[in-house]
């Protein structure tokens, strides 16, 4: 009886037994950085309609024979601390930087660092998408890697990509990564 | 875990989900919390907290029955993977289980309790109530909407209906005059045309088309202005009362003051009254009294001989102009039977032959009005006839097709509408 500790929900979890894997991806970030647009574009969704998120949204993306099970929490400074209410059994976090809005790059550093120390994010592959590319004042990907320090991160995989929500420029590049990372770390 | 052991397990689980220990406190979670979810597209932050309280309620639960039991973790996975359990049935048995890993079905778990929760309140309401309150009564615009459209085919019925009404109104009065001389065309035609619909009238109802078809002309009257009689008016006006109150309910009753009719040309004073007061009660019983008051009525209003001279006078002068426009329709109307005598001859000989005054016209209307009929509460025959029309539509010409299945929703509407009172 040494499996009942385990604890029952993990049974649950093996209920299901579909024969697609599932991924868990949690996508956060700043309020206004563009995160359900990346949802929504991800999603093929209408992208012109999207207000502020209070709550948060999930949707399903089937990639690479893998269904992408992700999570958009609002990240506004009052819903911030709900977060890692949603971090458990996550495979992959995606962090969203709205690459214009330089003001702020500090206070999103921070919360990086806060997600990368959370016990439940432990190895777990991160990548990081420098949105907003399509405006003028967008600083480029690197420039914002070296800011955050990337690549001072020696326990897991990560990754930055240049992208555009609006447009859908670089998402793609940024979820085969997703997806090839997956695999490798899952084999 | 050997296959036969893993059976017993399953429809123990099973049991035990479909068991008050299992559903009593789950379906009071979920009742007691459902009331935030709901079916916005956004997750509200604190759907999560409530999943985790559901997650703990189930786990606490599934532990204390498979204590109870005594089977342990392997076992019940065993158990739910076998594909017994994965049969079609079984999976909704499942799903509130599942429900705990998985957030979605959590979700559409509780916005559907959370709508079948309103319903209910809904119903409530309404049962105590009788009616809903304006505020929870969206939908009013579509209504609207919906009863305008109704009200528009209503009038292109009415107004159809009304041109028909005419033709057989000049023929009843060219018949009237010449009483003994109607054998002709009149009659002969509606006669081969309402072929076998004629079979399944009964008495009565040929009585009531008969009234009808006496009472349309109160309708041309009062355009033609000829008569401008107090009556015809407050007929009419009854006409255009009862159209706008009440919707589609409106085709019987309008049919039926035609039906009234005739007793204004008649028995003036009689008409009015009875028509004014029975407004009032419910279109149904209203119209069954009507038809009644109507198949007496209609045996009153024939004798020409017993109007007073200026009532003979006003009829003579109807007469006349409605000869002219006999004449016009006539030769309209002559080709239009064409069609319909080819289409039904067969059926005509069979039928036994009516007396010549009332019949052809009684028995010509259920034809041409066709879904008018069926909706008028008077007894089976109608219906009947209605289904005869339905099966002749298809041999009708192209015109003719249009305007019955015009009519044909229309009465498929009143019919939904009489069922569902």
């Amino acid at each position: 009886m040494g499996e009942a500790q385990k604890g029952l929900l993990s049974v649950i979890e093996k209920l299901k037994g579909s024969t697609e894997q599932e991924v868990r991806i949690v996508l956060l970030g700043l309020d206004n950085a563009g995160k359900t647009t990346l949802l929504k574009s991800l999603a093929s969704e209408d992208v012109n309609t999207i207000t502020p998120t209070q709550g948060f949204n999930i949707k399903s993306v089937a990639s690479h024979g893998m269904k992408l099970n992700v999570w958009d929490i609002g990240g506004q400074r009052k819903i911030r601390p709900f977060w890692k209410k949603y971090l458990e059994n996550t495979d992959l976090l995606i962090y969203v930087i709205d690459s214009a809005d330089k003001k702020r790059f500090e206070e999103t550093g921070l919360e990086l660092s806060e997600l990368i120390d959370e016990e439940n994010l432990k190895g777990v592959p991160v990548l990081i998408f420098a949105n907003k590319q399509d405006l003028a004042t967008a600083s480029p990907a690197s420039e914002i890697a070296e800011g955050l320090n990337l690549h001072t991160y020696r326990d897991r995989e990560w990754q930055i990509q240049a992208c555009s929500a609006v447009s859908g420029e670089g998402v793609q590049d940024g979820m085969n990564w997703i997806c090839n990372n997956i695999v490798n770390k899952k084999k | 875990m050997a296959e036969d052991d893993s059976e017993w397990v399953v429809e123990s689980i099973v049991g035990y989900l479909g068991s008050p220990e299992w559903v009593i406190p789950v379906t009071d979670f979920m009742e007691n919390k459902c009331t935030v979810f709901d079916d916005e597209d956004e997750n509200k932050l604190s759907y999560t907290e409530i999943h985790q309280q559901y997650k703990k309620l189930v786990e606490k639960l599934l532990e204390n029955y498979m204590q109870e039991v005594g089977i342990n973790e392997q076992q019940f996975l065993d158990a739910c993977t076998s594909p017994f359990a994965k049969s079609k049935t079984l999976q909704s048995v499942f799903q509130p289980v599942l429900a705990t890993d998985d957030f979605q079905m959590f979700r559409s778990l509780m916005v559907q309790k959370n709508m079948e929760l309103q319903l209910q309140a809904l119903r409530v309401i309404k049962e105590r109530n009788g009616a809903l309150p304006e505020c929870l009564t969206d939908g009013v615009d579509v209504m609207s909407e919906l009863q305008q459209q109704e009200m528009k085919i209503l009038q292109e019925v009415l107004k159809k209906s009304k041109e028909e009404y005419d033709e057989e109104m000049s023929r009843r009065l060219l018949l009237e005059e010449e009483v003994g001389s109607t054998s002709s065309i009149c009659s002969n035609k509606p006669l081969a045309k309402s072929g076998e619909a004629r079979n399944t009238i009964s008495a009565p109802s040929q009585q009531s088309s008969t009234a009808k078809t006496n009472g349309n002309p109160v309708i041309k009257e009062e355009k033609m202005a000829a008569q401008g009689g107090g009556d015809a008016k407050s007929a009419a006006k009854s006409l255009s009362k009862l159209i706008p109150e009440c919707g589609s309910n409106s085709v019987e009753s309008r049919v039926l003051p035609a039906v009234r009719a005739p007793v204004k040309s008649s028995e003036p004073s009689v008409s009015s009254s009875p028509l004014t007061k029975e407004q009032s009660s419910s279109s149904q019983t209203a119209a069954e009294t009507w038809l009644e008051e109507a198949h007496r009525e209609a045996g009153f209003s024939k004798p020409y001989t017993e109007l007073s001279a200026s009532q003979q006078e006003q009829l003579q002068q109807r007469a006349a102009y409605l000869r002219q426009q006999r004449d016009k329709l006539h030769a309209l109307k002559k080709e239009q039977q064409k069609t319909k005598q080819t289409a039904t001859s067969e059926e005509a000989p069979s039928n036994p032959a009516p007396a010549p005054t009332t019949t052809p016209e009684a028995v010509g209307q259920p034809q041409r009005n066709g879904a008018c009929t069926p909706p008028l509460p008077a007894p089976p025959p109608p219906q009947a006839q209605h289904s005869a029309n339905s099966s002749k539509q298809k041999e009708i010409s192209a015109e003719e097709r249009k305007k019955l299945q015009k009519r044909k929703h229309l009465a498929d509407k009143l019919k939904e509408e009489v069922i569902k009172k």
